[in-house]
């Protein structure tokens, strides 16, 4: 190939680029995409595989519920149809699969997508392009705070900061004083979580000593532990996702450590709990304290709850051979409900705007799902839906309730 | 290049023009990326195909592409660094490149020491590392929070799309014509580079060191140029990739990305450029078959059921590598090779 060929070849690219005259023409449409007569359809991603595939239970539980929603005719007539890719916890890969959803697939709106970055990485783009990014799966503060920047984004779960600025009040109230190791995932996740844990702790006689972050690509956090250990803590603070928890746990037990436990919401799953207590021989998960909200399944407290009982009804016949104790399910069951509650009162036609308007606008306090007195709420300059949360104490293999239902200030 | 090549080249370079117009604006974007791969991919045969050193770390190198891609666009003032940003995105590219080249020669130099296993556990290690080492750096990069570049002036179409030429198009097909226009002139460098001496120095250094050496191959000089010209490449697919992205973040280029690399070399073909679009296609769309997407939704009811199940696609991936690595043991540039050996024989 000479030179003249080789740059002949480039030109004929760009000339042949100008030739064909297939254009995705701006169609006018009367309504936004993924609306039929009969279906809506809510795309998303979700962690399938790779460090945080613990949660891809969110994505089913919220399947199962829209599956059995639809058994009984849908919404108004249509049935909501949850399609939702494995991204792998990637926000590269998140941004394709979100970008095939609303391009090829024509979803209404982006739904229950999981994880801090990877609703970071699709917020820009979606808001540009005007679709809502419904209930994000993260507790990052900047999706319920910066609602005038990203009107189309709307999360779904306490805030990490509110979490952090809880479990600090709960340490700041009950120790006269206290030195803390904590762990924490190093990204926006683990960092709101450690600043509004801080401020919770503010002029309080219990003290942050160390903190350890690590990355959510690296295979342990045994070095973490064992530094933490050697700051002699009293308490050990887990801000960290299920498998690192039960990590920290395992190793702080190896190491003979034995601390007041605090954990973060995300990590204090029963079954995940249960793991982490290696049958019972693993003595530093007993006593653990973390912030709640869901209905664990598990609890026999809520054996008779009618909200558990729907839970296990959907689940056995249309989540097969999923495991019904991890309560993750009921996190995407509760999630699924107030959708379905959103297009009820949506009505016939349902538009993108509207469905952002009603987000901004909800009021329900008795989401089966989620613990009694715990409202889903959100309104002109609160752009949190769940604001609330119960602390409980892991005691003899299950979580115990104790104190009320704590409200966080606005954080 | 026989005249052969060159008509198959001139063939895929025609095919490849007018594709868009057949599929649709979405499926364009998917194909953007697989020339993005491409790219990255003829950079890394260079170094693992031609010169034998193995690299498990090549998206370290698309993470310094891409990086320097962005903070060039949008700047880093805003996190507290020294760089204003403002330069159009279709510039930031043979920077990238020029940048992710230049870091790849440094470490060519400390990896002249090591050998095979040796050298892919280095290479490694980079890869393990960049992702912390972006987040450590949080004021210059932007940390874990990452760099958005959807809606910013500096990214050509992003909403309203590009006119070319008196065309009007779309961002998806800018975006394709934008990732091949650069990812054909790369095979073409690269089958310049590897055709004459230089290419032969490769082929030497990889078949017999010693032998290379005693024939006056300098190893020191041809094994860093091999990894300055392979992370040159993987900067440009690097920055191509961030603009396809409109986002980095340091998971953005996770170690998976470097893996998946290594698997689309070999795919493709050590050793060959033509089998690489292969292994770019089976980079890009294996894991969305495997979900039972795509040409996957069209296999038998049961196995869609099966990719749809916890683990599936996983499975399904590991499995098809697998009978790909029995069937086709030295990738699809081997099959080439061989049924045109048959057509030769033949004749």
């Amino acid at each position: 190939m000479r030179k003249t060929s080789f740059s002949a070849v480039v030109l004929a690219v760009i000339a042949l680029a100008a030739l064909p005259g297939a254009l995705a023409s701006p169609a006018t449409r009367a309504a936004d995409p993924g609306i039929t007569s009969t279906t809506i359809l809510l795309g998303g991603t979700a962690p399938l595989t790779g460090p945080a595939a613990a949660y891809a239970s969110v994505a089913r539980g919220a399947k199962a519920y829209f599956d059995s929603v639809n058994a009984k005719g849908g919404v108004a007539g249509r049935k909501i149809q949850y399609k939702y890719l494995d991204d792998g916890y990637d926000p590269a890969q998140t941004v394709q699969d979100t970008r095939q959803l609303v391009e090829q697939d024509k979803a209404f709106a982006i739904f229950n997508t999981l994880g801090t970055e990877v609703n970071l990485s699709i917020r820009d783009y979606l808001n540009a392009h005007k679709i809502p990014q419904l209930f994000a799966a993260s507790g990052a503060t900047t999706f319920g705070r910066d609602v005038a920047q990203y009107p189309w984004t709307i999360g779904f779960q306490p805030s990490y900061q509110a979490e952090g600025w809880v479990l600090g009040q709960y340490l700041a109230k009950t120790k006269k004083r206290g030195k803390v190791g904590v762990l924490f995932q190093n990204d926006d996740y683990g960092k709101d979580l450690l600043g509004g844990f801080k401020r919770g702790l503010q002029s309080s006689g219990v003290k942050v000593v160390a903190a350890q972050p690590y990355e959510v690509t690296a295979s342990d956090v045994s070095s973490q532990v064992a530094k933490l250990k050697a700051s002699h803590a009293g308490i050990f603070a887990i801000f960290a996702t299920p498998k690192f928890a039960i990590q920290a746990y395992v190793f702080a037990n190896r190491l003979g450590w034995r601390p007041a436990v605090i954990d973060n919401a995300v990590s204090a799953a029963s079954n995940i709990m249960l793991l982490a207590s290696e049958g019972g021989k693993n003595k530093a998960v007993e006593g653990t304290v973390a912030l709640n909200f869901l209905k664990d399944p598990t609890d026999v407290r809520w054996k008779k709850d009618p909200g558990v009982r729907t839970y296990r009804a959907i689940m056995s016949k249309y989540a097969k051979g999923a495991n019904v104790n991890d309560v993750y399910h009921v996190y995407g069951m509760a999630v699924a409900y107030e959708t379905v509650s959103l297009f009820k009162r949506l009505g016939a036609n349902p538009t993108r705007a509207g469905l952002m308007a009603k987000a901004r606008s909800l009021n329900d306090p008795s989401n089966p799902f989620l613990l009694p007195g715990i409202a889903v709420k959100t309104g002109p300059g609160d752009g949190f839906p769940i604001q609330q949360g119960q602390l409980q104490r892991w005691t003899k293999g299950r979580w115990v309730p104790f104190g009320g239902i704590w409200t966080s200030k606005k954080l | 290049m026989s005249r052969l090549g060159f008509v198959a080249f001139a063939a895929f370079v025609v095919f490849v023009a007018v594709l868009p117009t057949f599929v649709s604006d979405f499926k364009a974007q998917q194909y953007a990326y697989v020339g993005i791969y491409l790219i990255a991919l003829l950079g890394l045969n260079v170094l693992t195909g031609y010169t034998g050193q193995i690299s498990l770390g090549h998206g370290a190198f698309m993470a310094i592409g891409g990086y320097t891609s962005a903070i060039l666009m949008v700047g880093n003032e805003q996190f507290g660094g020294p760089i204003g940003g403002g330069v159009e995105d279709f510039w930031t590219i043979p920077v990238a490149g020029v940048v992710a080249g230049l870091v790849g020669l440094a470490f060519g130099l400390p990896a002249l020491r090591l050998s095979g296993l040796y050298l892919a556990l280095a290479t490694f290690a980079i890869a393990v590392a960049m992702p912390s080492a972006i987040k450590r750096f949080a004021d210059f990069t932007g940390g874990g929070t990452g760099i958005n570049l959807f809606g910013k002036p500096e990214l050509t179409g992003g909403l309203t799309g590009v006119t070319v030429l008196g065309r009007q198009l779309s961002f998806n097909d800018w975006l394709y014509y934008l990732a091949w226009t650069i990812a054909l002139v790369a095979f073409a460098v690269a089958w310049l580079i590897l055709r004459g001496r230089t290419g032969r120095a490769f082929r030497a250094v990889r078949d017999s060191e010693t032998a290379a050496v005693s024939s006056g191959v300098s190893l020191a000089r041809y094994k860093t140029l091999a990894f300055g010209i392979s992370a040159a490449y993987a900067g440009v697919a690097g920055a191509l990739f961030a603009v396809a992205n409109t986002y980095v973040n340091p998971d953005t280029f996770p170690i998976a990305l470097s893996i998946f690399l290594l698997v689309g070399v070999v795919v493709g073909g050590l050793g060959g450029l033509s089998g690489l679009v292969f292994g770019a296609i089976f980079i890009e769309f294996l894991p969305l078959w495997a979900q039972g997407e795509d040409l996957g939704s069209h296999l038998p009811g049961f196995l869609v059921d099966e990719t749809k199940k916890p683990g599936g696609p996983a499975m399904v991936y590991g499995v098809v590598l697998i009978l790909l690595m029995f069937v086709l043991p030295s990738g699809v540039g081997g099959l080439f090779r061989r049924v045109g050996e048959a057509f030769t024989r033949r004749r």
